[in-house]
């Protein structure tokens, strides 16, 4: 793989004595750039390019208005097969065990065997999401297109975020897929709540950005780069301690801390993990069920990759890319970029100077003990306000947003974890993030199951309410059964699907120790325990309560009573035979690191 | 005699400190402008200046007359600016359309009239 280093060019292009290295160069680096881009980063992006091309044929329709002949939801449905089918590995999944790492597009994206699973995922949820908006008649024939658009382009925006690798490709990622968020939570016109929710969730988002923003200028201004690797690289060649220790020097690590935290912000927003989740319950009430699920599933699977990315991104060195690096650069690339320069603090690290192996993991432990001191407290803190508050909820979709806090925090847990891991024992860590990755799968099924019989019951009953729910067993079983599993798996209780990914989070929390990940596997066995009293008072109001009188009959349709068992059924075969979804996770996690 | 912080700034010639802090007031002024304007306008105007100030952080970081060395942001602070120029622009494109459908339902752009969830 040809690496192209930006660094290289700017230091030959600011030095005029070079001008016939640079004619030389110029010609070599963007025969690198072409062969990098055309050979090895755009056949790996074809799942993403078929969904730009999906998008822009929806757009297009509408304009020779041909949409008759063309309805979006058929385009929208064939489009996220087709990109599903690009993002299936032709060899079967077990060829994710061997995926090694890959840069494309100059380091902007990267592409391994987790971004590889968490594409597949979002483009499944995306098939399954388009064929339940077109059920439940959310994207009719005057809003399909825009509302298909937005669904896909915020798809879009989840892939970037997940195979991120530099500061700017996190910051346009979040953008790509929250803009399209916001329009989505307010897509139904006419309605008081929705366009309030859009609102709130827009401004409260866009102002989260800012921030981040301003926290990745911070970190890449100090440290002189923003792909990720390079910033770890940098980071490694410091010494953070010592730097602590001397007055001057403190500042230089105050400031990169802020810029930390600012970025934090950016990523917790997206969770909805506590300080920043007010928008959380708002939008989903406001928002159709729809939109819940989406947020919920998608949204959240990618904003937990991200928190990968930075941390492992941040926290620990890869040795195999920085071989290839000192390999690529020629000797006398090396000498200009330091010749006649005085050196400054970051300078420590020459352009090809090779950090020394076992040296690599122990100058980034602060780095990553930042990382997991803030993502434990965080995660602990947002997992156990969301069970808390979603006690005294009486619409569904606000306890769902509480209970997706709830999760989002639970999930982090598994984040903080491998990092942790990472330092000493990448195996486990690798275990921890397959743990996470399992939970991302079943998630879908249960949180998407919930919605969309949500879904389907409001348009049979115009009410979301849980009190309207009683005695729903005996007007339609099946819901009502499938209804109770997702529950009580979302419990987390054996026999369904949601108890494997809790009890494979617990146990890497146990293998991290350490005084906080071992209150962290505590807080979260506690919180197993909170969140069965509100899980089990919905059960309590479907199964056990009398029908009201006034409620008519409750009949869904056939398809839509499909789509829940076909939705829902995962979470109880998943829960007998856990060892397919594993398998899968343990793939693509298993050579992650080296 | 008194050492006031920063105050070495004004007796420097012009570098990249300066720009930044510039970005930093842009930054405060955005974040107050955004915590305490009533209006969605208003509260737009102030996300505008908080990516503004980071965007000169960006240049100033980015500059090779500011900044000659090897840790300059180069090339790559300046096109992260000219994205971040885009993004804005799409952002308040958006953030406008969600406030008109706002203005439609409650006749009013003041975020305290949106009220009605309890967040």
């Amino acid at each position: 793989m040809a690496v192209f280093n930006r660094r290289t060019l700017e230091t030959l292009c600011s030095h005029t004595f070079y001008i016939e290295l640079v004619t030389v160069n110029l010609h070599t680096l963007v025969d690198s750039l072409l062969s990098d881009t055309l050979e090895t980063s755009l056949p790996l992006f074809r799942p993403e390019l078929a969904i730009c091309g999906t998008i822009v044929l929806m757009l297009l329709v509408r304009v020779i208005r041909c949409e008759r002949f063309l309805p979006p939801f058929c385009l929208a449905l064939v489009g996220s097969i087709v990109a599903l089918w690009l993002a299936l590995p032709s060899e079967g999944l077990a060829a994710w065990a061997e995926l090694s790492s890959q840069e494309t597009f100059t380091g902007m994206l990267v592409f391994d065997s987790l971004y590889a699973y968490v594409r597949v995922f979002l483009l499944a949820f995306a098939v399954l999401f388009v064929v339940l908006s077109q059920l439940t008649g959310i994207a009719d024939r005057e809003d399909g297109q825009d509302y298909f658009t937005l669904v896909l382009g915020a798809t879009l925006g989840m892939c970037i975020m997940a195979s991120a690798n530099h500061l700017l490709t996190i910051f346009l990622g979040i953008e790509m897929a929250s803009l399209p968020s916001y329009v989505l939570a307010g897509i139904v016109k006419g309605r008081r709540r929705s366009s309030e929710a859009s609102l709130k969730y827009a401004i409260y988002g866009a102002g989260a950005a800012g921030v981040m923003l301003y926290g990745i200028s911070l970190l890449a201004g100090v440290v002189g780069s923003a792909h990720l690797p390079t910033i770890a690289r940098e980071l490694s060649s410091l010494n953070i301690q010592a730097m602590l220790a001397s007055s001057e020097e403190s500042s230089i690590v105050m400031v990169l801390a802020l810029g930390g935290l600012m970025l934090g912000v950016g990523l917790a927003f997206k969770l909805s993990a506590v300080p920043f989740h007010f928008w959380c319950p708002d939008v989903f009430e406001g928002a159709s069920a729809e939109v819940g699920a989406f947020l919920s599933v998608a949204s959240k699977a990618a904003a937990l990759t991200l928190l990968i990315r930075v941390g492992v991104g941040l926290g620990y060195v890869q040795e195999k890319p920085q071989a290839e690096l000192a390999i690529d650069q020629p000797a006398t690339v090396a000498e200009v970029s330091t010749a006649g320069q005085p050196p400054t603090t970051f300078a420590a690290l020459k352009a090809g100077s090779i950090v020394a192996e076992e040296g690599a993991s122990d100058p980034l432990s602060p780095v990553r003990n930042f990382f997991v001191i803030l993502v434990a407290i965080i995660a602990m803190v947002s997992c156990t306000f969301g069970n808390l508050a979603a006690y005294g909820q009486t619409n569904i979709k606000r306890m769902f947003a509480y209970s997706t806090i709830a999760h989002a925090g639970f999930m982090m847990m598994a984040v903080a974890a491998a990092v942790a891991l990472l330092g000493r024992d990448t195996i486990h860590a690798q275990t921890a993030i397959s743990a996470l990755l399992i939970y991302m799968a079943i998630y879908l099924f249960m949180n998407l199951g919930a919605f969309a019989i949500v879904a389907f019951l409001r348009n049979e009953m115009q009410s979301e309410e849980i009190e309207d729910y009683a005695g729903l067993i005996r007007s339609c079983p099946v819901v009502a059964v499938m209804m109770t599993a997702i529950l009580v798996s979302l419990v987390g209780l054996p026999p369904l699907a949601g108890f494997w990914p809790k009890l494979r989070v617990l146990q890497s929390l146990y293998e991290a120790g350490g005084p906080l990940l071992i209150t962290v596997l505590v807080v979260a066995g506690i919180n197993t325990a909170i969140s069965l009293v509100y899980y089990l008072r919905v059960i309590k109001v479907i199964c056990i309560d009398p029908e009201p009188d006034t409620r008519g009959p409750v009949s869904l349709g056939f398809l839509p009573v499909a789509y829940v068992l076909v939705v829902s059924l995962p979470v109880i075969v998943f829960g007998i035979l856990p060892d397919t979804v594993a398998n899968w996770a343990d793939q693509a996690t298993k050579h992650l690191f080296y | 005699m008194i050492h006031l912080p920063l105050a070495h700034l004004l007796s420097e010639p012009v570098g990249v400190s300066h720009y930044v802090m510039v970005g930093a007031v842009l930054f405060t002024c955005g974040v107050l402008c955004m915590a305490t304007k009533r209006n969605a306008l208003g509260v737009l105007m102030g996300i505008e200046l908080v990516l503004n100030g980071a965007n000169l952080n960006f240049i100033a970081f980015g500059s090779h007359v500011l900044r000659n060395d090897v840790n300059s942001l180069g090339l790559d602070g300046q096109l992260m600016a000219m994205f971040v120029i885009v993004l804005a622009a799409a952002e308040a494109a958006v953030l406008l359309a969600i406030a008109l459908n706002f203005y439609n339902n409650h006749n009013s752009i003041d975020v305290d009239r949106a009220d009605e969830l309890l967040g």
